[in-house]
């Protein structure tokens, strides 16, 4: 938790309560007219008034206000990559991520960037790739070394666990580098109620111990891991470069209240990376997509790539959406794109 | 003042979020001489323009077979590619021993992109200053990637790598469509035709300062047609195919090429 007075866009969260990621305008906090000086360095970027100073050369180093520089670039890095999001869904949990492509070489639909953790496991991130495949590396160890020591797979809030772990300690030590990626991990955890002991029968309504009434297992699971090694569960996760955009289109669906069925996750998902993109016109973009749904779901509960068809289907709803908005846009600009929306 | 801070190591990243070190061991990868990759339906070609340190010294090694399904083309530091050639061919022989089957390509090239990444993350350690080009078969055909000192590692359906490569890479952009089709003497025929593009002035390509791999599927697009490297007198058939005044005379040599996929 100390490593939230790192992070300049942190705000106070409910440690295990899913949250939405609020829009920056939102989130900034209210500047309390202290020293003007303080003032300044609260809110500077570090990239002019820092340079020279000598704290943000080294990893593992505070500044005299308590930053650590060398993880706040490696925030710059991700913030450069191709946008990746994640939606939670009632039934399951959808991935999707904008790959740019850099050149007419490239194969096209190789270079996946989508992994799978554990089979009921996935992860993308934005940010420096090759860093995102270290991190794949490790999670898969991690899933593989929990199954052979508990015999269970792991649930995905325990990998977040894991990997935040494993980030943290790159922050550490002035003889590595912070991974320069932001990761999304989804899953789907087993729904059974396992008997275990203290859990059984009733127990202390507080403490640990007792069986909790109404308290439910497992289900869809979805984390995002900063370069800190901070993580939060969330309903609706993005990162890169279009990841303000997206964070947008993600409140509108108002996730939280878990209404959303992965089939209408997966054309959401879509739509949101093409919305991403179109502030990035300029460049040629791949959309992938993998999903997890639950075990009557169409991947029982695994995690796959979104059926080609389906994928299909999503990508040419979103290019009608975005055609539908071009013509919108000299409307109401604060209009929700639902009409559903527009009840309440 | 005006001196870059954020140099020095693989370790520190600059405030825009960039790693100076990685960037400037793409820079070696651009000083060495170009490769250039190809791959079809049946076939990976890979075309590499050797260099002499001079007159009376002999060429630079540029393609290295690994295994009998696959083989790489370097540029950039040579050393920095045998040590990683050597890793992949240890690689390559233990999922023989331990699998009994020939590694996959793409797993082949991530061990040596995960290895890399490590470079690129650890004090002490420097990046890698060579770029490959890998070509192999597997089970599921004919692959090629490339390597950066990155770490990063991507399929392409045609790459060229080295000093002046883009007029090579510009060259099979225009012509990447006609590459799946290809069968093998097509397929280096447009690799020589890139590595040409990128020829200094006054340079052209002779039997001593070309090296081409190729490997695919075996005939009728069964089995394996193991990685062959040809030098020297080997590469002439190819060489007088695309030397001055020999040109407009394509699709040569059907005698391989053209029925695997008519």
């Amino acid at each position: 938790m100390c490593l939230s007075a790192l992070n300049p866009n942190t705000r106070a969260i409910v440690p295990g309560a899913p949250k939405v990621q609020q829009t920056t305008e939102l989130q900034r906090p209210l500047q309390i007219p202290i020293h003007p000086q303080l003032l300044t360095l609260r809110t500077s970027q570090p990239t002019l008034e820092h340079h020279g100073t000598g704290y943000d050369l080294t990893n593992s180093v505070f500044s005299p206000d308590g930053r650590n520089f060398q993880v706040e670039y490696a925030v710059k890095a991700v913030e450069n990559g191709g946008t990746s999001i994640g939606i939670r869904c009632k039934d399951g949990v959808v991935l999707a991520v904008e790959k740019i492509i850099t050149s007419k070489l490239l194969k096209a639909g190789a270079n996946k960037r989508i992994a799978t953790i554990d089979r009921h496991v996935g992860a993308v991130s934005s940010g420096l790739v090759p860093d995102g495949r270290h991190f794949v590396s490790r999670a898969r160890d991690e899933a593989a070394s929990w199954r052979s020591t508990y015999k269970t797979p792991i649930t995905t809030k325990d990998l977040a666990s894991r990997m935040g772990g494993y980030l943290q300690a790159y922050t550490l030590y002035s003889s590595v580098r912070p991974f320069g990626i932001t990761a999304i991990v989804a899953g789907w955890d087993s729904e059974l109620e396992l008997p275990v002991d203290g859990q059984v029968g009733s127990g202390p309504s507080i403490g640990s111990g007792g069986k909790v009434e109404g308290m439910t297992f497992g289900g869809p699971g979805l984390y995002m891991i900063e370069p800190s090694g901070m993580y939060w569960g969330y309903y609706g996760a993005a990162t890169g470069k279009g990841r303000q955009t997206a964070k947008a289109e993600l409140e509108k669906l108002d996730l939280a209240a878990l209404k959303l069925s992965l089939q209408d996750g997966v054309k959401e998902a879509a739509k949101i990376i093409y919305v991403a993109h179109a502030d990035n016109k300029d460049k040629e973009f791949e959309l992938e997509m993998t999903w997890i749904s639950n075990l009557d779901g169409p991947t029982k509960g695994r995690h796959q790539e979104v059926p080609k068809d389906i994928l299909e289907e999503a990508e040419n709803l979103a290019k009608k959406y975005l055609e539908g908005e071009d013509d919108e846009e000299t409307k109401d600009d604060d209009k929700p794109a639902e009409g559903d929306k527009m009840e309440e | 003042m005006f001196r870059n801070n954020y140099d020095n190591d693989s370790v520190t990243f600059s405030p825009q979020g960039r790693i100076f070190q990685v960037e400037y061991a793409s820079e070696a990868v651009k000083q060495g001489s170009v490769v250039v990759g190809i791959v079809s339906k049946t076939h990976a070609v890979l075309v590499a323009l050797k260099r002499n340190a001079e007159e009376l010294s002999s060429y630079q090694k540029k393609v290295i077979a690994i295994d009998e399904h696959l083989g790489l083309a370097l540029a950039g530091l040579a050393s920095d590619a045998r040590v990683l050639s050597n890793f992949m061919k240890q690689q390559s022989l233990s999922s023989r021993l331990t699998y009994g089957r020939a590694i996959p390509v793409e797993r082949l090239v991530s061990s040596i992109g995960d290895r890399a990444q490590t470079n690129t993350q650890h004090y002490g350690k420097r990046p890698y200053g060579v770029g490959l080009l890998v070509a192999g078969v597997d089970e599921t055909g004919p692959h090629l990637f490339e390597f950066q000192p990155s770490g990063m590692t991507q399929e392409m359906a045609a790459c060229a790598i080295g000093a002046r490569s883009q007029m090579a890479r510009t060259y099979l952009e225009r012509n990447l469509e006609k590459f799946g089709a290809c069968g093998r003497e097509e397929l280096v025929v447009h690799g020589l035709k890139a590595l040409k593009e990128s020829l200094a002035q006054d340079k052209e390509l002779t039997v001593e300062n070309c090296s081409v791999g190729v490997v695919g599927l075996g005939k009728g697009g069964k089995g394996l047609e193991g990685f062959k490297l040809f030098d020297g007198q080997e590469v002439k058939q190819w060489v007088d195919l695309v030397a001055e005044g020999a040109e407009e005379k394509e699709g040569e040599g059907e005698d391989e090429g053209m029925e695997v996929d008519s």
